[in-house]
């Protein structure tokens, strides 16, 4: 793949953009600020730590703990972030049962060893996460026992696909892995949230992608959209939509597809073909209550 | 130089052979390898004796420089990355080498990798010890990479097939002055003592259960005695049963390699077993550094910690990935 050397300074300059000093990547634009971090895998000591603080004791083997993506609203405090530690935390709630690999129907008949012990937590990291939502700044009250919370509430309005398929210009563009496991050649796990950043708003896909080989495929999609609004200082639109597909390799070959897993490598390529299994639109809402 | 010299200097500049001499190698590979036993008996390296040409009329002048066995975990296909590893340990055949199989899938040179490993291995059989990982299988290479890098660079799947073959003679095991067990997985509940992995008929396709399975595929894991994974398949070994079975074999401890380490080698269960993992950067983007195990004749050890090379990257996609209209 071709480097890209970043948008072209025209381009900044005419969206009122502004790049990240070096060293950090990412751009304040509109009243917003879009920075993403990327750092190596979570070291053993690390990972120790991260075991003990969630009361663990398997983690994916690639968990990149210091990475991530965060978009901060300077005008209203609303800081929208995306990172492994939360995802981990939905993947303990959520604990499905383990998927069986197509080889242990014939290790059910192998000799046992006399002292087994069957580990049972949902070696696929499934998780339910679609970002973490925080007020960094807490808005100016009107009234001293007024507090506020943000949340998010369903809703009919859908991401407009027809202005996010113009080709304007991307001012920025990154993509964040965030966790990933190979299920030990067994398939694959992987947790990454991608960003592009246009003169008019951001966009951003966090995906969680399952394959186990020979089984079943997962794909749990959160797609977030903000227009820019003409005012920085007010509480900006933020669409998001949740999408989630899944299929076992079985109900595919029954409708005609193939059942190797060569055939299902890359999930943009095969998501059309997974059955959607959960949808739904929603907005963030910051709401100012007085009790 | 003879023709075997000359593929090996051009897969060390990471140039694949053709079609017919891949063959050739494999045939003649296949030869070698066919006579090692399933615990490849590795020896001790000897201190090596250069003579001074100058030496006074009585007295032989002679300098010891030391030698080492090197024992590498997996490299999945990082060509430039191994060439920091030979960088660090020193080339074949002055040092030797002990290999835990993964050589091919998930980097971008397998096929440069393997053949160059295999072309040491015919050229100086005693120096270099291949052993079979999980990852040399007809079926795993067919998912994860190699398969797909022959179909590319060779337009047929001949070479996959010639490699896949050797794979099928590879040793699935090798100890070390009888005092090291190295093996690229771990151990086996249908496995007590060395003997038994001797008699395992190993010229197959790594099966989906049984010994052979066991040996190229279990992890340990802190569990009493055997665990079973979640998925159904595959074993996970205790401390305890590691005790065992080196109290029962009279060696020191176990080298394997087989999962992903962050700073290169891990020690468990008290110095009893150590993991092994030689690709760093694996997948050109965990930022893990790597390490081999440096031994000398007496048998210590030193862990040697390796960065990845700044030409792997090369055709990798770059930090600075290309804008993607996704949706």
């Amino acid at each position: 793949m071709a480097e890209w050397a970043g948008a072209s300074e025209s381009d900044l300059k005419e969206a009122e953009a502004e790049l990240l000093p070096e060293g950090r990547s990412g751009l304040r634009i509109k009243g917003w600020l879009v920075e993403s971090s990327k750092r190596p895998i979570l070291g053993s000591l690390a990972r120790e730590e991260l075991e003990k603080e969630l009361g663990v004791s398997h983690l994916p083997e690639m968990v990149f703990g210091g990475s991530a993506l965060c978009l901060l609203h300077e005008g209203s405090g609303v800081k929208l972030h995306y990172n492994a530690v939360d995802a981990l935390k939905g993947w303990m709630e959520e604990a499905l049962p383990p998927v069986e690999v197509p080889a242990a129907a014939k290790w059910k008949f192998r000799s046992k060893p006399s002292q087994q012990v069957i580990l049972d937590y949902d070696y696929t990291f499934t998780t339910p996460y679609s970002g973490s939502e925080t007020l960094d700044t807490e808005p100016e009250k009107t009234n001293p026992e007024e507090y506020h919370r943000l949340y998010w509430q369903e809703c009919d309005e859908q991401i407009d696909l027809t202005v996010l398929s113009k080709k304007e210009p991307i001012l920025f563009y990154n993509e964040v892995v965030l966790y990933e496991d190979e299920l030990a050649d067994n398939g694959v796990s992987l947790l990454t949230v991608k960003v592009r950043v246009m003169p008019s708003g951001w966009f951003l896909l966090l995906r969680y992608w399952l394959r186990v080989d020979g089984v079943l495929m997962r794909l749990r999609d959160t797609r977030v959209y903000c227009a820019f609004s003409s005012d920085d200082k007010e509480m900006p639109v933020i669409i998001r939509e949740i999408c989630w597909r899944e299929a076992t390799i079985h109900s595919l070959s029954t409708k005609g597809f193939p059942s190797d897993s060569t055939a299902y490598m890359d999930p943009n390529l095969i998501s059309q073909k997974l059955p959607i299994i959960k949808h739904k639109s929603q907005r963030l809402i910051l709401s100012r209550s007085a009790d | 130089m003879s023709d075997l010299d000359r593929q090996i200097e051009q897969l060390k500049r990471c140039e694949p052979l053709k079609e017919s001499e891949v063959k050739a190698l494999c045939l003649k590979a296949m030869e070698i390898l066919v006579e090692e036993s399933n615990v490849q008996r590795v020896d001790a390296p000897v201190t090596g004796i250069f003579f001074l040409p100058f030496s006074m009329a009585a007295i032989v002048v002679f300098k010891l420089y030391n030698v080492f066995d090197i024992i590498c975990g997996d490299i999945h296909g990082q060509f430039y990355d191994m060439k920091e590893l030979f960088k660090v340990g020193g080339d074949c055949p002055k040092t030797n080498y002990l290999f835990l199989g993964d050589f091919v899938d998930r980097g971008f040179y397998s096929v440069e990798t393997f053949l160059l490993l295999l072309a040491l291995k015919v050229r100086y059989p005693d120096r270099i010890t291949l052993i079979r990982g999980n990852h040399e299988s007809r079926q795993i290479t067919q998912v994860y990479g190699f398969y797909d890098e022959c179909l590319r660079k060779y337009g047929s799947v001949n070479v996959w097939r010639y490699c896949t073959d050797i794979f099928d003679y590879l040793s699935l095991s090798a100890l070390i002055e009888n005092k090291i067990f190295s093996v690229h997985g771990g151990l086996s509940p249908a496995i007590t003592t060395l003997d038994q992995i001797r008699t395992i008929d190993r010229k197959q396709e790594v099966p989906h259960d049984g010994a052979m399975c066991d040996l190229l595929w279990s992890d340990p894991e802190d569990v009493d005695g055997w665990g079973l994974s979640p998925r159904g398949a595959g074993f996970l070994f205790g401390g305890n049963v590691v005790t065992s079975f080196n109290h029962a074999n009279n060696i020191d401890y176990i080298c394997r390699a087989h999962q992903l380490v962050m700073e290169g080698y891990k020690w468990m269960f008290n110095n009893q077993i150590v993991t092994v993992w030689s690709a760093p950067n694996y997948c050109y983007r965990c930022g893990n550094v790597a390490a081999i195990l440096e031994l000398d004749e007496n048998l210590n050890k030193q862990f040697r910690v390796f960065e990845a090379a700044p030409h792997e990257s090369r055709g990798v996609p770059s930090k600075k990935p290309a804008p993607d209209y996704f949706l």
